[in-house]
């Protein structure tokens, strides 16, 4: 299968079940709305060292929100439901209370709630005060610029993540320049967020280590500067690999996401470099949600 | 279905109590049964179907129609729903409400929110003495004028004004504030049918009390 002279290898992103929410940060203005929620999503790339990954879903406009004024939704993804609270709690505390004008409200309703501002409203010392709205709770704290306002909980979904695809380009500026194409395309997709800076990993990883305790390392077989000496996955003329990976609430909020992303990629085609588009997978042995290329890319 | 309507066939000579005349406890009863529910304790109480003519079936939602100030404890211990009070209301308006939404349309006498715990109570008239009493939590709103002795030993909850109420020596001044939890409030007042659909200011004058209690009230008087 080629786009544009781009062949798509017939292979398939493996992907994981995750739990995962969705906050809507409101402020005084975008500009403060994007400090709280870039501050709530930083290092947040992946569970392997971050406990979460998390990004920015999309901005809101004030008609949008809870509130009434300029916001942004952001999605979090955990591999378990433990984890996930925890974190939520934890960066809610110390990237949305300390964030002026910021307000925190769920952005997903479910049978499962977990904490949003529950327990953060005892930093209110005894002055926090919980409002009954429209049969949500709510928590009002006093902080030093007024009011910190914030859902009580917010909705824990089933959710996917490590949904993914290769870019494999002739120099690094093409591979680059793909992958921002494809992320571009790819935040006009809800319920799904890119996780890695820029939406794009360049450290693609391999199960396991010579060193034993390393669960992961480089991914070898991609990586352009061995190619002579491991078994390799690229022929000559690739010099550049870059991975976008895709969390998403639903298998199809994925491949929609995928399909978009690597149509954009492809858009600039082979005579700009673009040569493969690939997956990693684990061979199947590890996420039960296989994306197969030229099946996403069939996906309506 | 419809709202569950009580109309005031006459003014009651004394008055008249209305326990028991709320979502909750009437939920499940039919029509019948409502007309013959006991207004009051004692032995020789009327009836309801002696005061009111009685329509509609939804007992969600009560609408109290040609309402009088004679008829006291309206929402009594109310748990959920909505009562509409389409004329004044007595004494004990929504005393020991525990949740749900009462909205009169004209005046309320003394005690109105009486240990009220939740819920919330809009009036589109005036209040008499010691509305929100003994409070616990929950929101009163009152468009018109307020009584002497407003918040006396309240200990929580949200009373929403319009009209500056008499200084009182345990309700404390923090100031004018921009409030952001009531544009919650204010959108979702937007559906009932009260003046209080008008607000839209955010900035409010606060005042904390009762200190004689544990003083974690609030007095919010919405600016013009």
């Amino acid at each position: 299968m080629q786009i544009n002279g781009v062949q798509i290898d017939d292979t398939y992103a493996e992907a994981f079940n995750m739990r995962g929410t969705r906050v809507i940060i409101t402020a005084q203005n975008h500009k403060w709305a994007y400090h709280a929620a870039n501050a709530m999503t930083g290092f947040a790339t992946s569970v392997i060292g971050c406990g979460v990954e998390a990004g920015i879903e999309r901005e809101l406009s004030s008609d949008e929100t809870p509130d009434g004024r300029p916001g942004v939704s952001i999605l979090m993804f955990a591999m378990g439901s433990k984890v996930l609270m925890q974190q939520l709690e934890t960066r809610m505390g110390q990237c949305i209370l300390t964030c002026p004008t910021a307000a925190a409200f769920s952005g997903v309703e479910s049978e499962d709630m977990i904490s949003l501002g529950k327990h953060l409203r005892y930093f209110g010392d005894g002055y926090q005060t919980s409002k009954l709205i429209g049969g949500k709770r709510y928590w009002r704290i006093p902080v030093m610029d007024g009011e910190f306002l914030t859902q009580e909980t917010t909705g824990m979904v089933r959710a996917i993540g490590g949904g993914n695809f290769l870019v494999l380009a002739t120099s690094q500026p093409q591979a680059l320049a793909a992958c921002e194409a494809a992320i571009e395309a790819m935040k006009q997709v809800p319920n799904v967020i890119m996780p890695f800076p820029g939406g794009v990993v360049r450290s693609g990883s391999k199960v396991g280590s010579k060193y034993p305790k390393m669960f992961a390392s480089s991914n070898d077989a991609f990586c352009p500067t061995l190619k002579g000496i491991v078994k390799t996955e690229l022929s000559d003329d690739i010099e550049s690999v870059m991975e976008i990976v895709i969390d998403g609430m639903a298998f199809e909020d994925i491949a929609k996401s995928m399909k978009v992303g690597i149509e954009a990629a492809c858009s600039l085609g082979a005579k700009n470099g673009i040569k493969r588009i690939s997956a990693g997978n684990y061979g199947g042995k590890l996420g039960p949600h296989l994306f197969k290329l030229h099946e996403v890319l069939g996906t309506k | 279905m419809s709202a569950l309507t009580l109309t005031l066939k006459k003014s009651p000579q004394f008055k008249l109590s209305c326990v028991g005349i709320t979502p909750n406890k009437l939920a499940g009863l039919n029509t019948t049964q409502i007309k013959n529910l006991k207004l009051g304790t004692s032995k020789n109480a009327p009836l309801l179907t002696d005061y009111f003519e009685v329509a509609g079936d939804d007992a969600s939602h009560i609408i109290f129609k040609s309402s009088s100030s004679q008829l006291d404890n309206i929402g009594f211990e109310m748990k959920s729903g909505q009562i509409t009070i389409d004329g004044d209301a007595g004494d004990s308006l929504g005393a020991k409400m525990r949740g749900g939404t009462i909205i009169c349309k004209g005046s309320a006498n003394d005690r109105v929110a009486d240990q009220m715990r939740r819920g919330l109570i809009l009036i589109d008239g005036n209040a008499g003495e010691y509305c929100a009493s003994r409070m616990i939590a929950g929101t009163v709103g009152i468009y018109g004028n307020v009584g002497a002795y407003l918040g006396f030993s309240l200990r929580r909850g949200t009373l929403l004004l319009t009209k500056t109420p008499s200084a009182q020596a345990t309700w404390q001044d923090c100031g004018t504030h921009t409030l952001p939890f009531l544009s919650l409030l204010f959108a979702a007042l937007k559906p009932l049918d009260s003046k209080f659909t008008k607000l839209n200011n955010t900035r409010v004058q606060r005042w904390m009390g009762d200190a004689s209690q544990n003083g974690k009230g609030e007095i919010l008087l919405v600016q013009p």
